[in-house]
């Protein structure tokens, strides 16, 4: 059938145009808001997606990948201990005060693990070695915060006074809510983790009854060369660590596994890798409110885009008002009338939502090229788009719909 | 069978022949009794019609003529069931039709009614094969297409198949206009002043097309008018006045079978 909707759409293309940059803006601006959410939800638990551990033992205090307690280094003896595990490995989160070769602090988040091991780095080196991290104070950085690090060609800093030479860089592991990133071996990031600055504060009580105190600070001095430096000591059962990574025997039930461990392991907790993951990213969109905000951004998007469409069909209807009129009095029911506003919405929608997905993984390259900020546009998350696309231009429908279910026919006689 | 000859009002050739409705087996298609239209704006009130009865027979083509503001559109509205009356009742094809609900009333029309109208009301967005295919498709009638194209080629169109109506002359836009009306076979077709919006010659070409079709197929015409010369064309004439009916006059049949 000469479809109605179809012809009354693209009767006025001027007008048709103008809708259509209105329902682009508002899709886009909900494919970004979303694909932001996204690429910072998938962001902040990336580098637990990379590490192939069954389980991880974690404080049963922890709040999110990096916001935990410590645990005592021998349950990794422990979980060693415990039928059906067939590898264990620490890792250490820690963090650090950098200074780079312009003097300029930054803080820092210090991995340790062992670079021999299996269940942690999974990422991809663009260059470097992993074993090269086993030189002590020696560190692997995440592309992208070079910047922030203010890293020059020397690739060199300083975390509390104790050298960093920079010898790999790990592709996409950055955390967008993080400090930026190094990767060392387990001894060099505890000696990290350790190497605060001293600090002492000395008061003397004046006559007057004041107290006038004099707070100094004793840093190791930056010019201090490796040679000099004895190598960091090996982690002993005293240090604390942060997870024990922890890989089961094949055919292991998980289940039972884990509680096993938390009948061996006191005051922990055991989370599959996609457990942490979902702790961690939730933490990030609900603690820091940026779920809320981006959401927010996404309902404002979706409320414009109803709005516009919404008003676009709603002139349509009211130009073609004596058609619908026509077609009432021939005897087409209010369904029949319906299903041509809801056709004439959805290839609205259909029409808005292609450019608009396109302008949006274009936008997406182009951010993540030059400024890092990943919008992260999946399959589902276009399909979501998709969807409350569609929801948007129906439910914009319902104006038009009660204009012409009001529509008295006998106005076809009318002048 | 009577074929028509077209070519004499549109210089196009004649279609052979012409479908034939289903015999009628109502000899009354339209009978109407005291119908009462009030027309209520806030505390105002507005009698509209005033004890109106009217019957038109099977076939016949009856004009509904007064003065302006005399009641007829308002009639012709009631008749069709696009309008309830106040009071009163109104039989089509032998079935109260101001029985009937909304939806119901619908179903009806779009079963036995076809309309014309001053404005000819096309699709402006729709060439002129697909404005009849409109009403084929609401009416559920497959190989629409098809079906336009003859009935465009009955009203002397064929050729203008693929234009929109703002490509077609008014008289061609009417011919488009009962192309439509005739979509499906209707038993009552209801004019609203068909031929106002035309010059003298196509209006008079409008009209003895209608005239035509009521004479070969048996169809009901009611044509509410101003224009005399379709007098020449009436079976019969209903004049209204103050929303009161004033004469009844029968014409002799001109052109009779
Ligand atoms: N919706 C309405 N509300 C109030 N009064 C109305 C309404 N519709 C029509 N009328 C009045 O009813 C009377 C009859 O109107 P109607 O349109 O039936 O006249 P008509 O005979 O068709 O006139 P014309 O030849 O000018 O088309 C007129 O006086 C008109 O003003
Ligand atoms: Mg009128």
């Amino acid at each position: 059938m000469a479809s109605i909707a179809r012809k009354n759409l693209f009767e006025d293309i001027p007008r048709f145009l103008v809708a259509q940059a209105g329902i682009m803006f508002a899709v886009s601006l909900v494919t970004i808001q979303l694909g932001i959410l996204k690429g910072f939800s998938r962001s902040t638990a990336i580098v637990i997606d990379y590490a192939r551990a069954d389980l991880w033992v974690a404080s049963k205090e922890m709040v999110a990948f990096e916001l935990t307690s410590p645990l005592p280094a021998d349950y990794i003896n422990k979980s060693m201990a415990v039928t059906g595990v067939d590898r264990a490995e620490i890792l250490l989160v820690r963090a650090g005060r950098w200074r780079g070769p312009d003097g300029k602090l930054s803080p820092a988040r210090v991995f340790g693990f062992n670079p021999d091991g299996e269940l942690f780095a999974g990422w991809t080196l663009s260059d470097g070695t992993l074993k090269a991290i086993k030189q002590p104070y020696t560190a692997i950085v995440a592309s992208g915060v070079q910047k922030s690090l203010g890293l020059d060609e020397n690739r060199t800093g300083s975390i509390g006074g104790l050298p960093v030479t920079i010898v790999g860089t790990a592709e996409d592991v950055q955390s967008n809510a993080s400090s930026p990133f190094l990767f060392s071996s387990l001894e060099t990031a505890n000696a990290y983790g350790d190497a605060e600055i001293n600090s002492s504060i000395n008061c003397i009580r004046q006559a007057s009854g004041d107290l006038d105190c004099a707070n100094s600070f004793k840093s190791r001095p930056l010019g201090q060369k490796n040679g000099e430096l004895a190598p960091p000591k090996p982690l002993s059962l005293s240090d604390p660590i942060s997870y024990v990574l922890i890989r089961a025997k094949p055919g292991q039930d998980l289940g039972q596994l884990k509680q096993r461990l938390l009948t061996a392991l006191p005051e922990t907790q055991i989370l599959t890798q996609a457990e942490i993951a979902a702790v961690t990213r939730n933490y990030w969109e609900v603690r820091t409110g940026v779920g809320f905000i981006l959401g927010l951004g996404a309902t404002v998007g979706f409320i414009v885009g109803m709005v516009v469409v919404g008003q676009i069909l709603y002139a349509s209807v009211t130009d073609h008002l004596r058609e619908f009129g026509t077609l009432k009095a021939m005897g087409a029911s209010n369904g029949v009338i319906y299903r041509i506003i809801i056709e004439q919405s959805l290839w609205m929608a259909i029409l808005g939502y292609i450019p608009s997905m396109g302008i949006c993984l274009t936008l997406g390259q182009w951010t993540q090229m030059t400024r890092g900020i990943m919008i992260l546009i999946e399959p589902s998350t276009a399909a979501a788009v998709l969807l409350l696309t569609v929801v948007m231009c129906m439910g914009s429908a319902i104006f038009a719909v009660q204009k012409v279910t009001r529509l008295d026919p006998a106005i076809v006689f009318k002048a | 069978m009577t074929a028509i000859d077209f070519k004499r009002f549109f210089g196009k050739m004649a279609p052979s022949s012409l479908s034939p409705v289903r015999v009628m087996t109502k000899e009354k298609a339209i009978v109407a009794s005291h119908i009462n239209l009030v027309y209520r704006n806030g505390g105002e009130e507005f009698k509209a019609l005033q004890d109106v009865s009217l019957t038109v027979k099977s076939g016949e083509v009856h004009l509904l003529m007064g003065p302006s503001g005399s009641g007829k559109t308002t009639l012709l509205s009631i008749l069709a069931g696009l309008l309830t009356p106040t009071s009163g009742q109104v039989h089509l094809l032998g079935e109260e039709i101001t029985q009937f609900s909304r939806p119901h009333l619908a179903a009806f029309r779009l079963q036995h009614l076809g309309f014309i109208f001053q404005g000819f009301n096309l699709f402006p967005a729709l060439t002129a094969c697909e404005n009849v295919e409109v009403a084929f498709h609401l009416k559920g009638i497959h190989q629409a297409r098809k079906k336009a194209i003859e009935l465009l080629d009955q009203v002397g169109l064929a050729d203008r198949c693929n234009n929109r109506p703002q490509d077609l002359s008014g008289g061609q836009k009417q011919r488009v206009a009962i192309a439509r009306a005739l979509a499906g076979n209707p038993q009552l077709i209801m004019a609203d002043e068909p031929t106002a919006a035309l010059d003298s010659q196509n209006g008079h070409a409008i009209i003895e097309l209608l005239r035509s079709l009521a004479k070969t197929s048996g169809r009901t015409v009611l044509i509410v008018t101003h224009d005399p010369r379709i007098l020449d064309v009436a079976d019969r004439v209903t004049d209204l006045e103050d929303g009161k009916i004033v004469t009844k006059l029968t014409k002799a049949k001109p052109g009779q079978h």
